[in-house]
């Protein structure tokens, strides 16, 4: 019978009192673990979304840039823009072509950095291509032409034989393909070698093969900008057919209309040769290591690589609008965590000074009889623990069953906010004609404007992790502590004298 | 006989709001193995405080106590094991842990020093025995106990070390006559048979009929009185 024994059997002597103990100090506990848990997932899924999202960057013309010369551009007549280009050197027509376009030696001196992790570059430029049709832009270009009495402006440079090539160094990695909204049906996508060599190949959009009679293997004969006869003529193999998903999913059954089916996908290098833009890119596209990254970059960008003409864009908004609500749930559910520990003090402090209170002549007593203080914690300190124990172990059970309701209550106030920012950054469903476009201000890794607009809806995976069982022991162990400070000071400063005359 | 303890010059004097007061005053004193000494005084003139203090639950403002010819020194553990090896109190409100059985409460001085399990039993059984207390007694929860049968499980208690002192507190206070009577020839007969060093407080004159020695105390001065035996 030692003093464990004896603490054990005070404790199931008053089944009552400690199970109204239990139940307040189950209550707060288990919401202490459920903020807990909500706290250590809000935190791991912004570490997970940094490795995913917020670590994207692009070096491009910015937009404030184009703006300004579309507006000078603007002012001039039509006259004068004729005499201009008429009398423009060679070199002047270079300048003109590559505007804006950046010049490779400063998205490669970019991708140096240390934090830097996949580097590529893209280049948008409509290229003439001949014997080649699109009946779907065809029949675009004429609904635009109707709708320029209702306001709209059809732009100049679209035609039915002209199309869009994308050119980057790799084909598996354009941004379409990676976000999925479009497939590689046939053959394969051009290499890193293809880019390095400029092969002259080529990957064309499944209706616009088939309207065209195209298959794998065959070729196609795009004119070099500025330059017309033989000499301005580039042979290109069709190695890949692409299919547009959401286009296909929308138009089911009906006749296609496919206003994606223009572009055309080639090595960089070949669609530089076309575009007769030698060293230039649209754009540098970066992967980071993390989004903690971006900060250090954008320094970079500005001391040593920006004219006054170039920005990084980076995908800090979309981070924000995931990471925003996430960050605030966990700021929330730290408060709560807080409030309830603090609950479950004053709840373990007040029994304990109840069940202290109640006994204070059987204190006397054992210290009469010989019993050292330790003695006497000893048998306070099962009590406790038991009371704790009960209650901790339940909380566990229960939070790991209310965590995940915990969170989504916590995160349904924000995510309504934040997938209507979603939809509204990707929901722009017309693609986006031709390059340079002022208001375009996407990003290159979000893929071109048939990219899917319904983004998942952002979700908080409360795990219960094993991390929480340590926890929910440190918890135990702070509270345990914090019930035997009530008994310890209560013997220290006992006189066994005052209370053993009492009746 | 031999003197087990004597107490010199103890004075004990407690602060209050009201005014202070001098529980013990200079108080003097000896006992022998195998003795009764008998305590009686008025209500109020410091028989708690004094026992309180030879029983080292209570610390005097000056004064020497010896035992055994050894002062008792005031180091924490020394009184540990002081009130444990040389110690055994009987309180007038018995103090027994309620939780507790009568055989649990007797095992519990024992517990404290680490004797073993069995040995516990077997002596806590044995000085239950001869207290009077039997067996389905022994496991009853002492709050069930009529108050001349927790009174003997406490002095049980005591025993339980076997120490040289019993220091009781008005033992017979709670009690009726007859029990009472039952309570004080056990006391005495630990002192006569065990050679016990037996100190009765209390204010029920009729004990000092089997003091070897008695003293009358007042406004916290003891005063030596002559016994009939
Ligand atoms: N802790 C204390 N603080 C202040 N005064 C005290 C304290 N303990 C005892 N006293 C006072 O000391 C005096 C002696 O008290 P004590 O309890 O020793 O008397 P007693 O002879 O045992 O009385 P009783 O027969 O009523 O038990 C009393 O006046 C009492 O009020
Ligand atoms: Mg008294």
């Amino acid at each position: 019978m030692r003093a464990l024994k004896r603490g054990f059997r005070n404790f199931r002597r008053h089944p009552l009192r400690n199970l109204v103990v239990i139940l307040l100090l189950f209550v707060c506990l288990t919401f202490s673990l459920s903020m807990l848990a909500v706290k250590l997932a809000s935190d791991s899924q912004v570490q997970e979304v940094k490795e995913s999202v917020g670590n994207y960057g692009e070096i491009k013309v910015s937009s404030d840039y184009t703006m300004q010369v579309f507006e000078e551009e603007r002012s001039k007549s039509e006259s004068e823009r004729q005499t201009q280009s008429r009398t423009m050197t060679a070199e002047e027509q270079l300048a003109q072509r590559t505007r804006f376009l950046v010049s490779e030696e400063i998205t490669d001196a970019f991708s140096q950095e240390a934090e830097v992790i996949t580097y590529d570059k893209v280049l948008d430029a409509r290229i003439s291509v001949d014997d080649l049709t699109n009946s779907a832009m065809e029949s675009m270009l004429s609904m635009r032409e109707r709708n320029v009495q209702t306001g709209g402006t059809a732009p100049a440079a679209l035609s039915s034989d002209s199309f869009s090539f994308e050119g980057n160094t790799n084909g598996s990695s354009l941004s379409d393909f990676m976000v999925g909204s479009k497939k590689l049906t046939e053959g394969s996508f051009y290499s890193y070698q293809d880019y390095l060599k400029a092969n002259p190949v080529v990957i064309i959009e499944k209706t616009l093969a088939e309207t065209n009679e195209l298959s794998v293997g065959d070729t196609l004969t795009a004119t070099i900008s500025g330059q017309s006869g033989k000499s301005g003529e580039v042979d290109l193999t069709i190695i890949g057919i692409y299919e547009t998903v959401q286009a296909e999913e929308q138009v089911a059954g009906q006749e296609t209309f496919n206003p994606m089916g223009d572009t055309l996908y080639a090595p960089l290098s070949v669609v530089q040769k076309l575009y007769n833009t030698p060293g230039y890119v649209q754009l540098g596209s970066y992967y980071f290591d993390s989004e903690d990254s971006v900060a250090v970059l954008q320094q970079v960008f500005d001391n040593e690589l920006s004219d006054g003409t170039l920005e990084f864009a980076t995908d800090q908004e979309s981070f924000e609008v995931i990471s925003d609500p996430l960050t605030k749930v966990g700021k929330t559910s730290m408060i709560g965590l807080a409030g309830a520990l603090g609950a479950c003090a004053l709840i373990i402090l007040l029994a304990m000074a109840i069940i202290i209170g109640g006994r204070t002549r059987e204190l006397g007593v054992l210290k009469a009889i010989g019993a050292t203080n330790r003695q006497v914690m000893a048998q306070y300190a099962v009590e406790v623990i038991c009371i704790c124990l009960v209650a901790i172990i339940l909380a566990m059970g229960v939070s790991a069953m209310i965590s995940q309701k915990m969170g989504n209550w916590l995160l349904s106030d924000d995510t309504a906010t934040a997938e209507q920012s979603v939809t509204q950054g990707n929901g722009n469903g017309m693609p986006q004609m031709g390059f340079g476009g002022a208001m375009d201000s996407r990003l290159y890794k979000e893929g071109s404007g048939f990219s899917s607009g319904s983004q998942e809806s952002l979700k908080l995976n409360v795990v219960y992790q094993g991390s929480l069982f340590l926890y929910g022991i440190l918890i135990l162990f702070f509270i345990g502590l914090l019930g035997m400070a009530v008994p310890v000071i209560w013997i220290t400063r006992l006189k066994p004298a005052r209370v053993l005359s009492i009746e | 006989m031999q003197d087990v303890l004597e107490v010199r010059d103890i004075n004990k004097t407690f602060k209050a709001k009201a005014g202070n007061v001098t529980a013990v005053d200079k108080v003097s004193l000896r006992a022998r193995r195998g003795e009764v000494t008998v305590i009686v005084g008025p209500s109020g003139s410091g028989k708690t405080t004094l026992l309180y203090i030879i029983g080292s639950l209570e610390s005097p403002d000056s004064g020497e106590i010896n035992v055994f010819g050894e002062d008792v020194a005031r180091s924490e553990t020394d009184l540990i094991s002081y009130r444990r090896q040389r110690i055994g109190f009987v309180f007038q409100f018995f103090n027994l842990i309620p939780a507790l059985t009568g055989l649990e409460n007797v095992m519990l001085p024992m517990d404290l020093c680490s004797v073993p399990a069995s040995a516990q039993n077997d002596r806590a059984v044995q000085l239950l025995e001869r207290m009077g207390i039997d067996g389905r007694l022994q496991k009853a929860r002492v709050n069930k106990m009529s108050g001349g049968e927790k009174q003997r499980v406490a002095i049980a208690r005591a025993l339980a070390n076997d120490p040289d002192i019993i220091l009781a507190d008005e033992p017979t206070g709670n009690l009726d006559s007859a029990t009472g009577k039952l309570v004080v020839d056990i006391l005495v007969e630990l002192a006569r048979e065990d050679g016990k060093c037996v100190i009765i407080v209390t204010h029920d004159e009729s004990i000092l009929a089997v003091a070897d020695w008695a003293y009358h105390m007042q406004d916290g001065r003891l005063k030596g009185i002559e016994t009939g035996s």
